[in-house]
């Protein structure tokens, strides 16, 4: 018969995670002819073209959704491109990412929305685009955002940059409106960041790097929010990285404003401490900022604040990260890492239970941008991954499969291994 | 021979390794002293001074330092090299390597490069600077300098003042006094101080601790590597932090004044006591900072090399 991605599936005896309604069972899963045709106890099925998993001691749940995420395509093919990008998705259990607009050219236009939509058809997993908010992603004139929603984009986004005029980031939010889809908000005053390279605090100080403060971030938070009260736009804050950024969106969903947020798993797991290897790879953006800020990110997602985990993935050469801490570019790979590196840090030491942890890559960020992902029920087609919670691995410059290596997990030891990832159908990832 | 291969920054410097280094730099002063200042001690090692900016100090004090010890320096200058012509410093590092020298002296106007050099080569390195991070050899012949007329340094009071902000001889000299164990304290206004300095002493003019210091040592103003200028007048500066005649006056008998070099004259010191002669002027030990450099840098490129 055919390839063995084409088989029908049978996953047997798997902790199956619910993560939409936080329930656990031991089942079967049936995924036949891509479609998950059951889910229950004991399946029995005939035929010999039929792939076994044997799921004893794993999990089994919804393909992740990492909602933030450069594929760096058109533009910068050497980096990633949808196809590798795609490929590094779904060996870290994704299977549905959204892809960020600052390509070249920006993805700021129906025929650039078009491309992603093309050429992620035959891609390993879901490729959803964010068009750019404002042209050419320069912060002037707003976006075709009409024309780019029905062309398919989820949302909107200037990612990498940050809107300065806030009458403009105004009307942005009043136009955004119109088609329900969210912006999604790079953080940063460019008054304040322009020169830093990193946290500005105790080790900028004492290393000498230029420092970017808290308040980059903070004070286009809270810009943001007044300007999400009055206009009533959807909003959601991308890659949370400090304690009072956690305070401000708490208080605006109090006060009952559309706001959501994410934050990355390199956030969560690093503080500033480790700017004193001038490791290149830890040169991110927001910059990974002081203890008490990763924990105040990791109690934001424990009482509920942070709404997702998203990688923020962010492939770089090596010639631009092979350099003095000044001249590397900013960013961190993460798609490969994302389950393992978040769940070391929120389940095995801040002991968040599975299934809520899991529901911040699955139906967490699906909610935040409106698709439908992250569930696994009959009927539906199957994306699904299944992890070894239990597997321990120190991680490896080798061990990527993305075409870029700047990974700041290179090193560290990190728990859970993705197993199997079932994506549109297929099996299309297995180290089994 | 040192704890560590490299010299980067005096965190990594064990109280053993500075005390070495002072205790050695005795006999290398001696041998400046001599008609014929020249021992074999290096002969046929290779130094090589990898100067990605501008320098002619420290580049020259290393050369003297080395070629007083009989070891062949080669000087590389980032102007006129091929690093114009779009060379990476990693590829500027193969192609020393497969030269075959044996030590490399790096100079680079970002934070953290000299570590980043070492993590790329096998062979020792010496940072000569690098950023605004750290200048350890500066800071190790400050001490010197200060050892030489103090006898011993426990209990000193040190006054560092000036731009924190963007010096690294800042950060190596702070860490360095009080490592070994004198009493420093910063005298700098808040757009010279980084965010978080907050586990030493601040003051905000240079009249709290005139009076009472033992070491006023003033950092040079970086005008070249300060990103924004938020600072309002050199006429602001002058009143508040600035060494002129009068202050000077104020200062104990036995107290002296550093300063790293290049001074900007009329900014950190008045022309006055930069040109002082007599009695006052033996507190400026500016010049003999720079003597005792050599010699500094003779024991350090002897403890990592033999």
């Amino acid at each position: 018969m055919g390839k063995a991605e084409d088989k029908n599936i049978l996953i047997r005896k798997g902790r199956i995670i619910d993560p939409a309604k936080k329930t656990e069972s031991s089942a079967d899963v049936f995924i036949k002819d891509g479609i998950v045709e059951k889910i229950g106890k004991n399946i029995k099925v005939a035929g010999s073209d039929i792939e076994v998993i044997d799921a004893g001691g794993l999990v089994v749940c919804p393909g992740f959704v990492d909602m933030h995420v450069h594929l760096r395509d058109p533009g910068f093919e050497d980096k990633e491109t949808i196809e590798s990008g795609a490929m590094a998705a779904v060996k870290g259990g994704i299977t549905t990412v959204a892809c960020m607009p600052n390509t070249d050219p920006a993805i700021d236009s129906e025929h650039a929305v078009k491309y992603i939509m093309e050429k992620s058809i035959n891609a390993a997993c879901r490729v959803l685009p964010v068009a750019a908010m404002t042209k050419g992603l320069k912060g002037r004139n707003i976006t075709e955002m009409g024309l780019l929603s029905q062309a398919g984009a989820v949302g909107f986004s200037d990612d990498g940059k940050c809107v300065a005029d806030s009458m403009l980031m105004y009307e942005i939010m009043r136009y955004s409106n119109q088609f329900g889809l969210p912006l999604i908000l790079h953080e940063e005053d460019y008054n304040i960041s322009k020169y830093g390279l990193v946290h500005e605090g105790h080790y900028s100080s004492m290393l000498g790097l230029e420092g970017i403060s808290g308040l980059s971030d903070d004070l286009m938070i809270a810009r943001d929010i007044m300007l999400a009260g009055r206009s009533k736009a959807k909003v959601h804050i991308t890659h949370l990285s400090t304690a009072a950024g956690v305070e401000m969106v708490d208080k605006a969903k109090k006060d009952g404003i559309d706001i959501t947020c994410d934050v990355t798993p390199h956030h969560l797991f690093f503080d500033d401490s480790v700017l004193s290897s001038f490791n290149t790879n830890f040169k991110v953006k927001p910059p990974i900022r002081s203890s008490e800020d990763r924990k105040a990110l990791a109690e934001g997602i424990k009482s509920g604040v942070i709404d997702a985990v998203a990688s923020d993935h962010a492939p770089h050469l090596d010639t631009e990260k092979n350099t003095t801490f000044k001249l590397a570019e900013f960013g961190t790979i993460g798609l490969e890492t994302l389950f393992s590196a978040a769940y070391t840090k929120l389940c095995r030491e801040e002991k968040l239970s599975l299934a809520e942890f899991i529901s911040l890559i699955t139906c967490g960020p699906a909610k935040i941008l409106n698709i439908d992902a992250g569930k696994m029920e009959e009927g539906r087609e199957a994306n699904i991954t299944v992890i070894d919670t239990e597997a321990e691995q120190r991680i490896k410059r080798g061990d990527f499969i993305s075409k870029s290596k700047n990974s700041a997990f290179i090193g560290q030891k990190l728990r859970g291994k993705i197993v199997c990832t079932i994506s549109k159908g297929k099996l299309v990832y297995n180290n089994k | 021979m040192l704890s560590k291969k490299s010299l980067l920054d005096i965190e990594s410097l064990e109280l053993e390794d500075i005390k070495l280094i002072l205790s050695n730099t005795d006999s290398f002063l001696e041998i400046s002293k001599r008609e014929v200042k020249k021992v074999p001690t290096l002969r046929g090692r290779t130094v090589f001074n990898l100067f990605f900016e501008p320098s002619t100090r420290t580049r020259t004090s290393f050369e003297i330092a080395a070629k007083r010890l009989s070891a062949d320096i080669i000087n590389f200058s980032a102007a006129g090299s091929s690093l114009k012509k779009g060379e990476s410093i990693i590829d500027t590092l193969k192609t020393i390597l497969s030269m075959k020298v044996d030590l490399i002296i790096i100079r680079h106007s970002d934070s953290g490069t000299a570590k980043m050099v070492d993590g790329f080569v096998d062979i020792p390195v010496i940072n000569a600077g690098d950023g605004k991070h750290q200048h350890p050899t500066q800071a190790l012949l400050d001490l010197y300098t200060i050892k030489k007329r103090f006898g011993q340094l426990k209990g000193l009071k040190a006054a560092v003042i000036g731009d924190f902000l963007n010096s690294r001889v800042a950060r190596s000299n702070m860490e360095l006094f009080e490592k070994t164990g004198m009493d420093v304290t910063l005298v700098s206004p808040a757009m010279f101080l980084p965010e978080d300095f907050s586990e030493f002493k601040v003051r905000y003019s240079i009249d709290d601790v005139i009076e009472d210091c033992d070491i006023l040592y003033m950092l040079r103003m970086q005008l070249e590597r300060q990103d924004r200028k938020f600072y309002p007048s050199i006429m602001e500066y002058n009143r508040f932090l600035s060494l002129d005649m009068e202050r000077l006056k104020k200062m104990k008998p036995e107290s002296i004044v550093m300063h790293p070099g290049p001074v900007n004259r009329g900014i950190e010191i008045s022309d006055e006591v930069m040109d002082l002669s007599g009695k006052l002027a033996e507190k400026i030990v500016i010049e003999e900072q720079v003597t005792y450099g050599v010699a500094v840098r003779m024991a350090i490129l002897y403890l990592i090399l033999s």
